[in-house]
């Protein structure tokens, strides 16, 4: 086995992970939160990658939370004939 | 009756006369349900005859009027009309003068019944080309009326159900003679949903009557909703109202607002989801170290187990063990509890009379000794098997 999996995840790698997060959706986010919950829970996996896959998989979930979070939608008009949009404020529609 | 009491008019006095008459004696407008009959265009003006099967009238839309009218009827559709009465008294004709039209109920119904059957005949209504909504949709289209209480009821709604979908509204007319606007609209956006990065559309209207709802049972717009590239969701009118566009959806929903909460996922389960996820997280860490303790402490017992020394015990355990076999089994037990044996001089052990003769020298073992004796005398039983055999 590579020395480098049973060596504890080092700062930049959670880093590169979380900004490989940011740019998830939060069904991406979700999909990639249980691989990792299925890998971690089947004995195939060393026990060295253990504390990484819960580091990376706990990443995930506060990304799910994040997004979870927001509370503003955006909201776009197209204009029926051309298609092309423009950004509206959602409480003025009636 | 003298011919003096008798009213004199000419013919223009005459028509005048009813003229001023109607006008004052009539209301300015009024309402009729009718049939519609022999609608035909002449010069820009809409004429056609009213009818109730009994009694008919001939009423005419202006060019004018004709212009801003929803709904142009066709023959034998029953229609609503708000009207006045119109005479013209060169030649004491009159017409109702339609202001606006409607379809009543009927015709409404009947349109439904007739473009659901032509759809179904052409398979455009098939329960079984319903396709799955995305369970998170990125960006949803919105096609609806701009403004309108019904778009305004959608966006309150789903910022509140999921604020992560984007959503891009498409304004479009939802009543009267509007259905190549609305296929217009349909097609430009089937051939940009790609651009957009749309995942699914939304059609919406807010209740009104099921007149007002026609443009939903049109053919077109109907073939243009099925055949649309991504699911669609319907949301026109109230609970009780079906259009021909609600069949052919991917996803009927009763109102706007049910439609945004169909597509979308809700927020607060999500959430739900993500503390469970979060449980399940710490709880499976914690699993997999408790395996792997225990499995540790396995190994550790198997290798105590596994001792030279404690191997060399268990071996001289089972020596022990047969060794109290072995003496349990030792004719020296019997010899103790006051038995003897008898064997030759040789040590050949005697069983029966018939292994020794008379005067021979014989060993008596006994539990502390042995005995040198000589047979004097042998007597067999009478029931001996061996004398028998003799």
């Amino acid at each position: 086995m590579p020395r480098k999996k049973s060596e504890p995840s080092t700062k930049s790698e959670q880093d590169t992970w979380r900004e490989d997060a940011s740019k998830l959706s939060y069904e991406e986010a979700l999909q990639a939160l249980d691989v990792l919950l299925g890998q971690l829970q089947d004995d195939s996996i060393p026990l060295a990658e253990l504390q990484r896959n819960h580091a990376r998989a706990s990443i995930y979930l506060d990304r799910c939370d994040l997004l979870l979070s927001q509370v503003e939608q955006s909201v776009r008009q197209l204009d029926p004939n051309t298609m092309e949009g423009r950004t509206l404020d959602p409480s003025n529609h009636e | 009756m003298s011919a003096e009491s008798i009213p004199t008019y000419s013919v223009r006095e005459l028509n005048n006369a009813i003229g001023v008459l109607l006008e004052r004696g009539f209301a300015p407008r009024f309402v009729i349900q009718a049939t519609a009959s022999r609608p035909q265009v002449k010069k820009g003006h809409l004429w056609l005859t009213l009818s109730d099967g009994e009694a008919s009238i001939t009423a005419v839309a202006w060019a004018s009027k004709l212009k801003q009218l929803d709904f142009v009827p066709a023959d034998g559709d029953g229609v609503t009309v708000i009207g006045k009465l119109n005479f013209w008294s060169a030649r004491a004709s009159l017409a109702v003068q339609v202001l606006d039209i409607r379809p009543s109920l009927t015709t409404v119904l009947r349109r439904f019944e007739t473009v659901k059957a032509q759809l179904l005949e052409e398979g455009i209504i098939d329960p079984s080309r319903r396709r799955t909504l995305p369970p998170y949709p990125k960006r949803i289209a919105v096609l609806t009326s701009v403004p309108s209480s019904a778009l305004a009821d959608m966006l309150r709604t789903a910022e509140e159900r999921w604020p992560l979908s984007e959503l891009v509204v498409v304004p479009i007319p939802v009543q009267g003679d509007v259905a190549p606007i609305i296929c217009g609209v349909l097609s430009r956006l089937a051939q940009q949903h790609q651009q957009l990065g749309l995942d699914a559309i939304v059609i919406a209207r807010g209740g009104g009557s099921r007149e007002d709802l026609m443009v939903f049972d049109d053919a077109d717009v109907c073939r243009s909703l099925a055949t649309f590239p991504l699911p669609v969701v319907t949301g026109i009118g109230h609970e009780d109202d079906l259009t021909v566009a609600d069949l052919v959806a991917d996803h009927r929903t009763a109102t706007p607002t049910a439609a945004m909460v169909t597509l979308m996922p809700s927020k607060e389960s999500a959430r739900q989801t993500i503390i469970q996820r979060r449980n399940r997280l710490s709880e499976s860490k914690r699993w997999r170290l408790e395996q792997a303790s225990a499995r540790l402490k396995d190994r550790q017992l198997l290798v105590q187990a596994l001792r030279p020394a404690v191997g060399v015990q268990r071996r001289r355990d089972q020596w022990q063990q047969r060794q109290q076999l072995l003496c349990a089994l030792s004719p020296q037990r019997w010899l103790n509890r006051g038995f003897a044996m008898l064997n030759t001089t040789k040590g050949h052990p005697l069983q029966s009379v018939y292994d020794i003769s008379p005067n021979q020298q014989v060993q008596i073992r006994l539990k502390d000794g042995v005995i040198q004796a000589v047979a004097k005398t042998i007597q067999a039983d009478a029931t001996s098997d061996a004398k028998a055999s003799l």
